[in-house]
């Protein structure tokens, strides 16, 4: 019994703290979000008002949720992607690997605001360092951020430059593949990309799958990159209206909470719909064992 | 041992992360910090701006006349940017910690004092005093400042939009007399003839482009409002006349071209980087403030300006109006101390004091009172340019944002109607169309929610 | 729920046992040797993508340096590498460093991002480990369900508790003090609790046992024995979580009202909204905001890496 107590005791901090900071404002965002409130009244409730009109007569809600749906479809595997080709380099046995891993590693440290600052920068479609680069080859290069068909883009790239702190995820998976597997498959004649298909990439799918799955998470909130390098619009013809910018701007720019509230739910059943299907299917692909 | 090892690594990391925060405290503690309140012992006023750099300063300028003025209150003004600063004063409102009064220029009152965020400033006045004001005030000062029949914003500076030119280029391109044409499409062809490309026909000499949408929609008719019926007015044939002609003028030269260029050039708005003071454009549509920034930072230039000229059939002497205005928030702590800056500022009591303040800033009076007042006169005498808006202030033809309760939202949406038709993403017609629809949905959203508009 | 396959995912202690030398290793596809050419090639291939990587920052450094007229100069560069050696400043200009930091308080701005940072390593780690403990170390009723409910949190979107919380801070009267940003991290992070959960996990219990019969309390167990322990994955947290403060951009956005107030990360965000275009000046910002974590870098390398490794292996 003391032991319950006690074993309660230690927990309590975290209890608490999930009481008042997630599961009370938790039950509350979904009384708001069938109520329409501006913080400073008292919210009215108003029925499901709020939701019909989001998924009938919000154009701009489909827009966002469109261009969230394909930040995560394209930015998560490409980061999957880049970070595993990267720790497979990075994971050979040459001279002054170390210095490689920390260029790579680097970018991924620095701060976000800082990054979309230097971005904004480097990606001045006259003065800019990447058109710079591509006017002295004679190439004319986009109008990156204020354009509507490369802003998307330049968020992607943006966020390939932060590659590295997955990178190392993917690196520490690498380095714990036992050797054994790769001896015992050369002695069978596999060759490096047998070995690579059988041996590396499933042993990986573990440090991939929770890459996958934090990716994705975090795609679907992605806010501050956006909102700092298009300083706090919704880019050329709305292109980089992510969901939680449309969500933050319903909020306080609007004042209206209670909407803001549904699309925070519809958020939340979404991010838990992908997540779970992203773990039904990890039994699937994602190998595990020695 | 291998845990021995990592323990003392980790020793090492704690100890940095230590040392770190240390230096940097110390360092923070060692640069020079702003300055601490002057008055201590007075009631503080904290006001909220959006003027950064030299526009600060005069800002700052006349918080502390103000504050040198009288020994009860003191302002304290603080700089909040632009660009998310709506946000900023709505989470602070919410919040319960607001400043006291707030100095805004976009066209905020109507959605915040639907959702509660203000006072009506006419109830900090005798009725007296307010009649006279209300009779006093300049029409657009009173469209700008006044929703649902009480005044919520009162104008420190109201700007005006007009014509900056160089008359040496108008000379260059053949144009004898240094006037602009009669016509706005004869303007937009003198701009044609102005402007310059390189090899790559890269644009790198901008003759004439108009301001945005909104900016442009009162030179063809009444714009987005009639301030008659109280209705909104999105299709018009007027409205969408005025969005051709600006997504024509983008057209030709391509907004590629036009977002580039303008990417490449500095634009900041403070200081000498104003592209009409670097010579990067010809002809260019920008408020009054302008002169007295042309007077610090290019006193050689030679410049003129004008009205917009009408477009044919359309309308002389037009120009969208905006306003500094200054908003008391509810919740404010002390909004005795900030109608008494308020009225410092715009005059309301002293107009022939307040007349030297208006122009430290280049901005255009509150009411003819403080026009006639001989400092302001003086002014005008001394920068026969800045004449052209305070003549234009009595205009019929000067438009500002609807008095809607949405009207964040709808200035938001008509920019980026205005943004799909200029880059030709859609044609005007469905660019329109589409804002209309927007404005229905919301219209009918707020309906649902038992709004009463 | 992400909980399964977190909960069933392998579990290696943080101080994991020595690896094989060097020489053994594996490489990619477990070639164990390279030839010459082979990385001749390597060489040239990382060479080659290091050029994007480390652009951006040399970029950031040099723009700093340099007066703004060079900035908007339209010299054209005849090829690629004279474009390279004209981003070059010519004269280094110091000044902008001190410029920066009197158009903008930084120096503020940096006094309260280091408040706060303190505040939150020292909350946040502090609590996480005794919650941590309890998790790993204490068998009561229900522990698994909480744990699992735990793990849940991560996956819930702050959009959705955004909105009840300001609400709650603003009852409180806290909106725009420091509160709202320190007040959470007393009550532990989800994913620091997770690591040093792992990390109790792996302690062996004949070192606590002794210490139970002696008759200690299960708090003196966990201060005088488990948390010296456990500094290394404390390490990692106190780092992690001074990073999450030191970028946190959308708490200082909700909460803090008074410039005089500001964080660096929202202090630049500000510079950059109100500065647009005075490119060298928010360049030196920008290097002010990010030389410090660099520097941190550099001193706790092996502590950055083994702590992202650790959070990949231990899912």
């Amino acid at each position: 019994m003391k032991r319950h107590l006690v074993g309660y005791a230690f927990i309590s901090p975290w209890l608490i703290g999930f009481a008042v900071f997630t599961a009370v404002p938790f039950v509350i965002s979904i009384y708001l979000s069938f109520t329409r409130y501006n913080v400073v009244t008292e919210p009215v409730w108003v029925g499901a008002v709020n939701y019909r009109t989001l998924l009938a007569h919000d154009p701009l809600f489909w827009k966002a949720m469109g261009i969230t749906l394909k930040y995560a479809a394209i930015a998560v595997p490409l980061g999957i992607f880049t970070g595993v080709a990267l720790a497979l380099l990075l994971n050979l046995e040459i001279r002054g690997i170390a210095i490689y891993r920390t260029i790579f590693y680097l970018p991924s440290i620095v701060p976000v605001v800082a990054t979309s600052v230097v971005f904004l920068w480097i990606l001045n479609p006259q003065i800019g360092l990447v058109n710079g680069i591509l006017r002295s080859v004679d190439i004319i290069g986009p109008n990156w951020l204020g354009s509507e068909d490369w802003a998307f883009t330049s968020l992607v790239l943006m966020g390939l430059w932060g590659v590295g702190g997955s990178m190392i995820i993917y690196l520490a998976g690498l380095k714990d593949i036992p050797y054994t597997l790769y001896e015992a498959a050369m002695i069978d004649g596999a060759n490096a990309w047998h070995r690579m298909r059988h041996i590396t990439l499933p042993m990986l799918t573990p440090v991939i799958f929770f890459n996958l799955v934090m990716g994705v998470i975090s795609a679907f909130q992605y806010f501050t990159q956006a909102y700092v390098i298009m300083d706090a619009t919704s880019g050329p013809n709305d292109s980089t209206l992510f969901y939680a910018l449309h969500l933050f701007n319903r909020a306080w720019r609007y004042l209206d909470m209670g909407y803001a509230s549904a699309m925070a739910w519809i958020l939340f059943v979404l991010v838990m719909t992908v997540t779970l299907t992203i773990f039904r299917s990890h039994r699937r692909w994602v190998h595990y064992g020695n | 041992m291998a845990i021995d090892q990592t323990s003392a690594r980790a020793g090492r990391t704690l100890l940095v992360l230590g040392i770190l925060a240390f230096v940097g405290l110390v360092i923070s503690f060692a640069l020079p910090k702003p300055a601490e309140r002057l008055y201590p012992e007075r009631i503080p006023v904290r006001f909220w701006h959006m003027w950064t750099a030299e526009w600060k300063a005069v800002v700052d300028d006349i918080a502390d006349r103000f504050n040198k003025s009288q020994d009860k209150y003191e302002v304290i003004a603080l700089s909040i940017p632009p660009s998310g600063g709506e946000t900023k004063f709505v989470l602070a409102v919410a919040g319960g910690d607001p400043p006291d009064v707030m100095a805004q220029w976009n066209p905020v009152i109507p959605s915040w004092v639907d959702s509660g965020l203000l006072q009506p400033l006419d109830e900090m006045m005798p009725p007296a005093q307010w009649r006279q004001l209300h009779s006093d005030m300049y029409p657009i000062a009173r469209k700008i400042g006044m929703y649902k029949d009480h005044l919520y914003g009162v104008t420190v500076g109201l700007d005006l939009w007009a014509c900056y030119y160089r008359p040496d280029d108008l000379r260059a391109a053949g144009v004898p007399d240094d006037r602009l044409p009669p016509t706005l499409e004869e303007l937009f062809a003198l701009g044609a003839r102005l402007d310059r490309f390189d090899d790559h026909k890269n644009l790198t000499h901008l003759g004439f482009l108009p301001e945005g949408y909104l900016h442009t929609t009162p030179l063809f008719g009444n714009g987005f409002y009639d301030w008659e019926s109280g209705k909104l007015t999105i299709y018009t044939p007027d409205n969408l006349r005025a969005l051709q002609t600006l997504a024509d003028a983008y057209q030709r030269l391509g907004f590629d071209n036009v977002s580039r260029f303008q990417a490449g050039i500095d634009q900041s708005s403070f200081s000498a980087g104003w592209p009409f003071i670097s010579g990067h454009y010809s002809i260019c549509v920008d408020g009054q403030w302008r002169v007295e920034q042309l007077a610090q930072y290019a006193p050689n230039l030679q410049y003129k300006t004008a009205p917009l000229p009408a477009p044919t059939g359309g309308r002389p002497l037009a120009s969208f109006a905006g306003g500094n205005f200054m908003i008391i928030p509810k919740g404010a702590r002390c909004p005795a101390g900030a109608w008494e800056f308020v009225k410092f500022w715009s005059g309301i009591e002293n107009p022939e004091r307040a007349a030297e303040l208006y122009t430290k800033g280049g901005w255009l009076p509150l009411m003819p009172a403080i026009t006639n007042a001989p400092a302001y006169q003086a002014y005008l005498k001394k920068y026969p340019q800045f004449k052209t808006f305070v003549d234009m202030l009595p205009s019929e033809n000067i438009q500002t944002t609807p008095p809607v309760p949405y009207t964040i939202y709808l200035t938001d949406r008509v920019s980026v109607c205005g943004d799909l038709a200029m880059r030709g993403l859609q044609t005007c017609e469905e660019a329109l169309r589409g804002l209309e629809k927007e404005i229905a949905q919301e219209q009918a959203r707020r309906k649902e929610f038992g709004y009463a508009d | 729920m992400p909980t399964e396959a977190l909960a069933t995912a392998p579990v290696e202690p943080l101080h994991a046992p020595e690896r094989r030398p060097a020489r053994l290793r594996p490489s990619v596809g477990g070639t164990p040797t390279l030839s010459r050419t082979q990385k001749l090639i390597t060489h040239a291939v990382l060479l080659l993508l290091c050029v994007p990587f480390v652009l951006p920052l040399v970029w950031m450094l040099c723009t700093s340096l340099k007066p703004e007229t060079d900035i908007y100069s339209e010299k054209q560069p005849a090829n690629a590498v004279q474009y390279l050696i004209s981003m070059l400043p010519a004269h280094a200009r110091w000044q902008n460093y001190p410029e920066a930091l009197q158009t903008v308080p930084f120096a503020t701005y940096l006094q309260n991002t280091l408040f706060l940072c303190i505040c939150n390593v020292l909350f946040a780690v502090l609590s996480s480990a005794v919650v941590a403990y309890g998790f790993a170390r204490i068998n009561f009723k229900g522990r698994e369900a909480w744990f699992m409910l735990m793990i849940s949190t991560m996956a819930l979107p702050d959009q959705v508790t955004m909105i009840p919380v300001f609400g709650f801070f603003r009852k409180l009267g806290l909106y725009g003090t420091f509160m709202p940003l320190i007040l959470p991290a007393l009550f532990g992070n989800a994913f620091f609790i997770f690591l040093l959960r792992q990390f109790f996990r792996t302690i062996p219990d004949e070192l606590t046992e002794a210490a139970r019969i002696d008759g200690a309390t299960e708090w003196g167990i966990f201060w005088q024995i488990m948390l010296p322990l456990a500094k290394p994955a404390l390490a990692t947290c106190a780092l992690f979580q001074f990073l999450s403060t030191w970028n946190d951009f959308f708490g200082p956005l909700l909460y803090i009202n008074d410039p005089n107030r500001y964080t660096l990360a929202y202090g630049l965000q500000q510079f950059m909204s109100s500065y647009g275009g005075k490119w060298a000046l928010l360049m030196a910002g920008a290097c002010i905001f990010t030389i410090p974590i660099i520097i941190l870098f550099f001193f706790a390398q092996k502590t950055f890496i083994q702590g992202i490794s650790t959070t990949g292996s231990k899912a």
